[in-house]
């Protein structure tokens, strides 16, 4: 095994503009819009007919039929077919663990470029047999004779023919997302106000980073559409404080505005050493610094279910040497508007991160101008395993504008898990 | 060239192109028949045409394309259709459309077309030349956007009949792949394909649908349709297709369902000459080649 490590470096990133569920993408499958992800990258990038050293990438829901998604995906490309693949399945942290994964494998020489992807449907949904269907169908598989068969399938019941609809619900809890991020606005005391700021602010920053063609080289149209369908460029206060509250009950403070709505779309980031990148003439957006997975025992602890990021963040800074004010841009995932208010509440709490954390004092406050400056989930929806690729790719081209700085990335998962990263530019730290 | 306002019906066309089925109905001014030659100036031209994406959808599944931003390569194929109907239901055409084989078929994409853009599908015929097995006439198509030809088709029928000795004219360039090559490939076609593609493709010629409404004309069962294979072999090398190519195929024995046949291809960027047969006896379906515009160009140029 290589002793020493290299750098890696982000050399580009795209996607598909994110529709609405059951908007412009609701014929695309999984796999059509992971491959378009990756067919304009390989454009954007010459990569036509070579052979890389890996693409890893996912899908939070996912068909039977897509096995070995991205490797299907990548034999759909123009990339040399030898270039292997995997799927990898971590909730909401997949587009960035797969990152992770190869930047790693970069920086320790098993490879020396790789992709890293991502896509969701929630149109396209996975609908499987009614699971007691499934269970009689198998045992009636399972008997020798005919008569045992039969026997076996007397079984089957008009309740049956109801198929098993995937939820966005946590198995151990019974709870959906959104109703366990209520809880944890409830605990931080998080006002309706407050994440519907966050709201508008996300979306603002979305729509003037497309007013500013900052998107432009890291988005492929897709069916007709040419910018994610969920931006508001008009989203304002006044607007969002009409909304009924979706979670929480009636004294609920999220909304169907302030919470990421269901979506599709696909991204992918392609990531390289140093060299590879330079024999090739590419750029070098941002290099790979750092990175932390973390969970959270919210069964038995009572911790919050989205909380996983603060522990991961404040593990990674106390291994980097880096305290959280250290960061010249925060890229904190808006799954809710609720979630990142929560978290940037704990780090400024001193007893959280003392009992919690670990930690001797409180982590601090962020700037919160420096926060999700080219938009976040909420405006731009969060097909689930595409977000992460979506953030990478922006943040590595922030950094890449500004020649010198850096940048932090924050993604809660379902499970109890948590996703960070750090991404400094190619020039350093300012 | 006669404009339309919007893509003709099909089932009427279709209607009209079996009416000289019925004896003596061909002499009827507005029913095609009475023999004789394609009269020249006959087509019809469709602008403004945007495919709408659940038809493309339903079109790549049916095929096996991926739903990309671009079209399926033979998809155009599908808008010009109802326009190949127009031409040959004409009541100037001279002889029903029902019983014509279509033999060959070229597709000329110039560049991929996105999703969304605007089209015009032009389609024009071909007078009637001898062929050793009857007569032959080819449908032009051609796809523009935004004045430019994007892609353009060549369609050629054989109406079956009697024979000419006079040479016939030349026909698609497609060398026969060596029946050794392995397949790629082994693709079960179901008993239903026929009204999948169908659907999709707004071809319900009855030969297709059912067997019980091929056999009247002659097949004991349904066939698979021509375009279908043909687009099913594209779609077996979507991604390797260049940006801008010919792709001809010639139809040799037709398909009958179900079906299990095979894929092979060999070829290198520039060229592929791939063939489709039966899985188990090896029966020729359908020879093709694929030939990249860029290198034609860099050839014109040398």
């Amino acid at each position: 095994m290589n002793k020493k490590t290299r750098k890696v470096a982000v050399v580009g990133a795209n996607r598909i503009p994110f529709a609405r569920s059951n908007g412009a993408y609701s014929h695309a499958s999984n796999q059509d819009m992971l491959t378009s992800a990756l067919d304009g990258l390989i454009d954007r990038f010459g990569l036509e007919g070579e052979t890389l050293g890996e693409v890893a990438g996912g899908a939070v829901l996912k068909h039977s039929r897509d096995r070995d998604l991205t490797r299907e995906s990548v034999l759909g490309t123009r990339l040399a077919a030898e270039t292997p693949a995997y799927d990898v399945q971590q909730a909401c942290g997949t587009g960035l663990e797969t990152t992770v994964l190869v930047a790693n494998k970069i920086a320790l020489g098993q490879i020396d470029a790789g992709i890293a992807c991502g896509a969701d449907t929630t149109s396209d949904a996975p609908i499987a047999l009614n699971e007691e269907l499934r269970e009689t169908l198998l045992e009636a598989n399972r008997q020798t004779t005919t008569l045992g068969r039969i026997k076996a399938l007397t079984n089957v019941r008009p309740q049956h023919l109801v198929p098993a609809i995937p939820r966005n619900e946590e198995p151990r809890t019974g709870l959906s997302m959104g109703e366990h991020c209520a809880i944890m606005a409830a605990d931080w005391e998080i006002s309706r106000s407050e994440q519907d700021a966050l709201t508008v602010a996300s979306h603002h920053n979305l729509a003037a980073a497309y007013e500013r063609g900052f998107f432009e080289d890291l988005i492929t149209p897709y069916l007709g559409l040419r910018q994610d369908q969920n931006l508001r460029p008009d989203s304002s206060l006044v607007k969002l404080a009409g909304l009924k509250p979706v979670f929480g009950g009636p004294e609920g403070t999220m909304t169907a505005a302030n919470s990421t709505p269901l979506s599709d779309g696909a991204s992918a980031v392609l990531l390289a050493s140093e060299d590879w990148a330079k024999e090739r003439g590419l750029p070098i957006l941002a290099f790979v610094e750092e990175a932390q997975t973390a969970a959270v025992d919210y069964l038995h602890k009572r911790e919050g279910l989205l909380m996983a990021p603060a522990y991961a963040m404040s593990e990674m800074l106390a291994r980097a040497n880096l305290s959280l004010q250290d960061f010249d841009y925060y890229e904190i995932h808006e799954a809710f508007a609720a979630q990142v208010l929560c978290t940037l509440k704990a780090w400024e709490d001193p007893d959280y991160c003392r009992q919690k954390l670990g930690r001797s004092e409180a982590m601090g406050p962020i700037d919160r101008s420096k926060l999700n400056v080219n938009g976040g989930s909420l405006a731009a929806a969060h097909p689930f395993a595409a977000t992460g690729g979506r953030i990478v790719g922006s943040l590595a081209k922030q950094l890449h504008e500004d020649g010198t700085g850096r940048g932090v990335i924050s993604i809660c998962a379902a499970g109890g898990q948590g996703v960070v990263a750090i991404l400094e530019a190619p020039g350093g730290k300012k | 060239m006669t404009r339309l306002e919007s893509s003709p019906s099909i089932l009427p066309l279709y209607l009209k192109a079996a009416m000289p089925l019925i004896p003596g109905a061909s002499s009827l001014p507005f029913l095609p028949g009475g023999g004789g030659e394609i009269p020249s100036g006959l087509g019809f031209e469709l602008k403004g045409v945007v495919p709408q994406q659940d038809q493309v959808a339903e079109y790549a599944k049916v095929c096996g394309f991926p739903l990309k931003d671009r079209l399926p390569p033979t998809f155009p194929h599908v808008l010009a259709f109802p326009l190949h109907m127009a031409v040959m239901s004409n009541g100037e055409f001279p002889f029903g459309a029902v019983g014509l084989v279509h033999i060959e078929n070229s597709i000329n994409q110039l560049r991929p077309i996105a999703f969304g853009e605007m089209l015009e599908v032009k389609v024009e015929v071909t007078s009637l030349s001898p062929h050793p097995k009857g007569q032959i006439f080819s449908l032009l198509t051609e796809v523009s956007a935004a004045g430019e030809t994007v892609w353009t088709e060549t369609s050629t029928m054989l109406r079956r009949g009697k024979g000419s000795k006079k040479p016939s004219a030349p026909g698609l360039e497609i060398p026969t792949l060596d029946p050794g090559t392995p397949a790629s490939a082994t693709w079960k076609l179901p008993a239903d394909l026929g009204r999948r593609y169908g659907a999709v493709s707004g071809d319900r010629n009855p030969i297709h649908m059912h067997a019980l409404t091929a056999k009247p004309l002659g097949f004991h069962s349904a066939i698979a349709h021509g375009m279908w294979t043909a687009a099913r072999a594209l779609a077996q090398i979507e991604s390797r297709l260049p940006d801008s190519f010919t792709a001809g195929v010639r139809f040799r024995k037709p398909i009958f369902l179900p079906a299990r046949v095979q894929f092979a291809a060999e070829g290198d960027g520039t060229e592929t000459l791939f063939a489709v047969r039966d899985a188990r006896k090896g029966t020729p379906h359908m020879d093709g080649r694929i030939t990249s515009n860029a290198n034609e160009t860099a050839k014109a140029s040398n």
